[in-house]
């Protein structure tokens, strides 16, 4: 019973590691503001359930879900390149709504409010992913793949030049990069990241409706991004698993779930209020919040 | 054909005056502040909640329970401004995380509206009689024509204000120019104050007209506050009536939208203006275009 719900939470660590990790990308290395991460994670949820759901393999629909976000992601990225700061954020999170309202609205592919329930569980090469403690050894794999690839992404010259663009978009184009191609890559990447996040997501909980892709459910994972610190994929881990722990003691005073639900978003909210006031850089943060 | 296009016009307008409410309040936020005060949606959906609760429970008279919501809203204003913004301010934080701040002060307003009124839809139940009237074939509804001439009211009076009171004319000094206004002694902290509660007795004055004629649910706040900003971006964000015509803008052509999309995609029309504006105009209609951040 215990192990169970160990288990069950290495596997949420495991899923938000991924999710954080990616906006650490576009957040904290590129700078860039996307409060859309969101929508890339629900994109990856429905694609690869759909997938999934008429006999799609497993590898190709995670496959499939990332790219289709990451190719959202890029796409987002043509008009929102050139946006600074505040502009960028709020387009970006506008491109959260606009995805949530077709989750809700798209009901011939969705199926809207009901959602998609019964999304098979892997199946990679005949062996059986089922059970939980299979699942958190593929939450595993694929948490270490990502994060190996985003970690030598962000320490190649590539990161670096998207590090400059950062600190100076102007002193950066001045060197001949390409930076709105950069701020584009990465967008895409992290989106591409997300979207495995949400395909982890879907085939793990196995029914997901559009109330999991609300915009208040960037709440925690900014939260995740800025506790750890922007730019620092080592203290992203570290607040994941703070942050997701954080509120499970609630569960066990026996509140009801609709008590439950706002007291964890005031619990985040506060937090991020009082990290932004008290400590912006977070644990091991090497920039501040542009 | 021609009573489908006047009905939706007419729809539009009532929308789009909707939005303006929002959209005015906070861009005279916006115009002194310098960044997106996006818990303005969040003032409006609490003073909403807080007007069934005065009206709809304690059983006030109506217009006595409207006064105090709009005394409560500026309060609430006036207040975040004070415990939240200020000492991020005075730390001389980014807008950008000014923003954030925002957006989870907007979550924890919508938050306490779910913990003490709960996730369902609530009814103020103040006009019963509201039979449509007819009008060249459309129908318009007596609430709507008073939400129109409220609200056009309210910003011929904003606009007197800003053009001709004290505090109207320091507001638009620090909007312009904060350094310049603080050399000449207006204290742009007095007048962040000022914009925020004058901005949120607005969004008080948006919650009753909202609340009489939407139902009020948690997440109306984030909702209206998608509208208004876009509105607001729109017409030029740091220009109040070009805000309000941004906001009548969107209205329309979200209406005249769903001649073509199911009506759940009013929020992509939006977008899809929003992003229209952003790329080829993004100081809005009536916005100046000028370089500093």
């Amino acid at each position: 019973m215990i192990d169970a719900y160990f288990i069950h939470l290495l596997i949420l660590i495991g899923i938000y590691l991924i999710l954080a990790i990616s906006l650490q990308l576009s957040l904290g290395y590129s700078g860039l503001l996307n409060l859309g991460h969101i929508a890339f994670f629900g994109i990856g949820a429905y694609v690869s359930a759909i997938l999934s759901l008429s006999g799609v393999p497993f590898l190709i629909s995670i496959l499939v879900a990332g790219i289709i976000s990451g190719f959202f992601g890029w796409l987002l990225s043509l008009p929102t390149n050139r946006l600074k700061g505040d502009y960028l954020a709020l387009t970006t999170l506008g491109f959260s709504f606009v995805v949530y309202a077709i989750f809700l609205n798209w009901v011939e592919i969705t199926k809207g409010p009901f959602g998609l329930p019964g999304i098979p569980r892997p199946n990679i090469f005949g062996i059986d992913f089922s059970s939980n403690t299979s699942f958190l050894i593929l939450v595993v794999i694929f948490v270490l793949i990502s994060y190996f690839f985003i970690h030598r992404i962000c320490n190649s010259q590539f990161g670096k030049a998207l590090e400059a663009t950062r600190d100076d978009e102007l002193a950066a184009k001045s060197l001949g990069k390409h930076t709105l191609k950069l701020k584009s890559i990465s967008l895409a990447v992290s989106a591409f990241f997300a979207g495995i996040a949400g395909c982890l997501f879907a085939s793990y909980i196995t029914f997901i409706d559009p109330s999991s892709f609300t915009f208040m459910s960037i709440i925690p994972i900014l939260l995740i991004v800025i506790i750890g610190g922007l730019a620092s994929l080592r203290g992203t881990i570290l607040a994941t698993i703070i942050i997701v722990l954080l509120p499970e003691p609630l569960r066990f005073i026996g509140l009801p779930s609709s008590i439950l639900g706002p007291i964890r978003q005031i619990v985040f909210a506060l937090m991020l209020i009082l990290i932004i006031y008290f400590k912006p850089r977070g644990f091991f943060g090497k920039v501040d919040l542009e | 054909m021609t009573n489908v296009f006047l009905q939706l016009l007419i729809n539009g307008i009532i929308a789009g005056a909707i939005y303006a409410l929002v959209a005015s309040g906070f861009s005279l936020i916006y115009s002194t502040n310098k960044f997106v005060h996006f818990a303005h949606g969040g003032i409006i959906a609490l003073s909403a909640y807080f007007l069934f609760w005065l009206f709809s429970k304690l059983g006030l008279n109506f217009y006595l329970s409207a006064l105090l919501t709009i005394l409560f809203s500026s309060l609430l204003g006036y207040i975040l401004n004070k415990i939240f913004y200020r000492p991020l301010r005075a730390k001389k934080s980014s807008s950008s995380v000014l923003l954030v701040a925002s957006i989870a002060i907007l979550i924890l307003l919508e938050s306490l509206v779910l913990l003490f009124f709960g996730a369902d839809v609530k009814i103020i139940n103040f006009i019963k009689n509201n039979q449509g009237i007819e009008f060249f074939g459309a129908i318009i509804t007596p609430l709507q024509i008073t939400i129109i001439l409220v609200s056009v009211i309210l910003f011929f009076a904003l606009f007197v204000f800003m053009k001709k009171s004290k505090i109207g004319k320091a507001m638009r000094a620090v909007a312009d120019n904060r350094d310049v206004a603080e050399i000449v002694g207006i204290s742009s902290e007095k007048i962040y104050s000022w914009s925020f509660i004058i901005g949120s007795a607005i969004a008080g004055c948006a919650a009753i007209l909202i609340s009489l004629e939407q139902n009020i649910t948690p997440t109306m706040g984030t909702n209206l506050m998608i509208k208004g900003f876009t509105g607001a971006i729109i017409g030029g964000i740091t220009n109040v009536p070009g805000a309000i015509l941004g906001s009548f803008l969107l209205g329309i052509v979200e209406n005249f939208g769903i001649w073509f999309m199911p009506s759940g995609y009013k929020d992509a029309i939006a977008f899809i203006l929003l992003f229209i504006f952003l790329l080829f105009r993004p100081q809005g209609i009536l916005g100046i275009k000028n370089n500093q951040k």
